[in-house]
């Protein structure tokens, strides 16, 4: 086969995989990331105990075993799902851990004159997240929240070793029948780069936007 | 005589183990400017801090229209420390002034102000927006309201947030050195403002600043602040031109020779 054949043909079966595990996982995470990093910052000594579990758990164990134990371990104790559920709840969890610690310094690095600011217009303390806190907050984030997101897409190759066939188990499946290793593993190499070289642009580009005259 | 609209009752506060109130007694009366001046560390910042409720007060009460701020009286007519909601109820009529804006740099000039009136108040965002221009207009600022305040000078920045602070219509309005951040340039633009807004209104004003002048202007009264107490408190005639505390007389001899000096 040539260069160009191998290309479609891992980006004709394993693409979507790939990209719909990013996705999905990607929700996750940023979901778990804010509320464990909201959680983290509660006056609640007992909250904020269980998410440093949580955190700690998930970070201080690689992403590889806890894919494995989520597939392979949890069905021993009756819960079972698809590779690609366990896929997104793994890395979701794992990088949630992460975000989590992104959210919290992120909040905790707006500025204390905003917080007063609010009092004095007696906002809650629930509009004063929602309308202010957070909103600088994320801005302050972004750059920490795309840096994650290419961690996270590039960390999804790991599905493959639980038989999701996304871009790199069809690239070891190729090999397998083709045995052409050095151009298939360029080719993959060539295809993560593609997809991650726009997401980097991309989130420059957001985090741009969202500064522009503002900051 | 009316009912004070603001009542400090034996204020004390600690920092720790350091005595920044020591236990002081004041009033606000409705519509009265009160200018409070003192050396720096005296307390004056502490003391309108705790009527934003900003910091939390150590002991004794204040009173905003006969309610508590920091109490509440239980069925016994106890007081106990007062609920959010009672917090928030009574905090309604109290506003604020930074040295340093704390403008939202989020959000637009018009954004900035119609925030906290949607926001907090509920009130619909056509009426906000129309407050918000005419208030923008009395501060001489209409042209900036698609502005973001990064884009702003400073005495701008300022005269914004007083903007926002007025739209909430609090009874009470509290100016920690609204100048002292600004180019001496930019200062004039924003007294102007305080100025204008003192001469309409009945919102009572108090007003923390080093601007002498400006304090003769448009306090009904100033009160002199040394080591945690008001130690003289009256019209500025008398303060200014009478000053009977030694430590006051200190104070404005030392200020006059700072103020005299660049000539
Ligand atoms: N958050 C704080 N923690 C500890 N000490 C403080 C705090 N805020 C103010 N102080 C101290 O309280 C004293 C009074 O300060 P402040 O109210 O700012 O005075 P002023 O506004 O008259 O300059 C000073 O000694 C200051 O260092
Ligand atoms: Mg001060």
């Amino acid at each position: 086969m040539s260069f160009w054949d191998l290309i479609v043909s891992l980006l004709g079966q394993g693409l979507v995989i790939t990209l719909l595990t990013t996705v999905l996982a990607a929700i996750l995470a940023l979901v778990l990331g804010f509320i464990a990093g909201l959680m983290r910052l509660s006056k609640n000594k007992l909250v904020r105990f269980l998410v440093s579990i949580y955190v700690e758990v998930f970070r201080g164990t690689s992403l590889l075993v806890q894919l494995f134990w989520i597939y392979f371990v949890l069905p021993m104790f009756g819960i079972t799902m698809t590779a690609l559920t366990a896929a997104v709840l793994a890395i979701g969890l794992n990088f949630g851990a992460y975000t989590s610690e992104v959210v919290r310094s992120g909040i905790q690095s707006v500025d204390k004159g905003q917080i007063e600011a609010s009092i004095a217009l007696n906002f809650t303390k629930v509009q004063r997240m929602k309308r202010i806190i957070i909103p600088q907050a994320f801005i302050i984030m972004l750059p920490n929240l795309g840096n994650q997101l290419i961690e996270l897409f590039k960390s999804t190759s790991l599905v493959a070793l639980i038989t999701l066939t996304d871009l790199t188990y069809q690239a070891n499946v190729l090999n397998a029948t083709t045995l052409q290793t050095t151009q298939i593993f360029t080719a993959l190499l060539v295809i993560y780069f593609v997809i991650a070289w726009p997401m980097t642009k991309g989130m420059k580009l957001l985090e741009r936007k969202m500064t522009e005259g503002r900051m | 005589m009316s009912e004070p609209i603001v009542k400090y009752n034996n204020v004390t506060k600690y920092f720790d183990d350091l005595m920044v109130l020591d236990g002081i007694d004041f009033e606000i009366q409705p519509g009265e400017k009160v200018a409070l001046v003192g050396p720096s560390g005296s307390g004056k910042t502490t003391f309108a801090r705790l009527l934003m409720t900003l910091e939390e007060i150590t002991d004794g009460t204040i009173e905003v229209e006969g309610d508590y701020l920091w109490h509440e009286e239980d069925s016994n007519g106890e007081l106990k420390p007062a609920s959010t909601e009672h917090l928030r109820k009574v905090r309604s009529n109290i506003g604020m002034v930074f040295q340093h804006f704390h403008l939202f740099p989020h959000m637009t000039v018009l954004e900035n102000i119609i925030e906290a009136p949607v926001t907090v108040k509920g009130i619909d965002k056509k009426e906000a927006i129309k407050d918000g221009k005419e208030m923008l207009e009395k501060v001489g600022l209409s042209d900036k309201a698609d502005t973001y305040p990064a884009q702003l000078s400073g005495g701008q920045k300022q005269r914004v947030a007083i903007a926002r602070a007025l739209v909430m219509k609090p009874k009470v309005l509290i100016f920690d050195e609204p100048t002292s951040a600004l180019d001496p340039e930019l200062v004039g633009e924003v007294l102007d403002v305080i100025k204008d807004i003192a001469n309409q209104g009945e919102t009572s004003m108090l007003l923390i600043t080093h601007e002498m002048d400006f304090a003769r202007e448009v306090a009904d009264r100033i009160a002199f602040f040394d080591a945690g107490k008001i130690v003289e408190d009256g019209p500025p005639s008398e303060i200014l031109y009478n000053p009977q505390a030694p430590r006051l007389k200190e104070f404005l001899e030392r200020f006059m020779s700072t103020q005299a000096s660049p000539e």
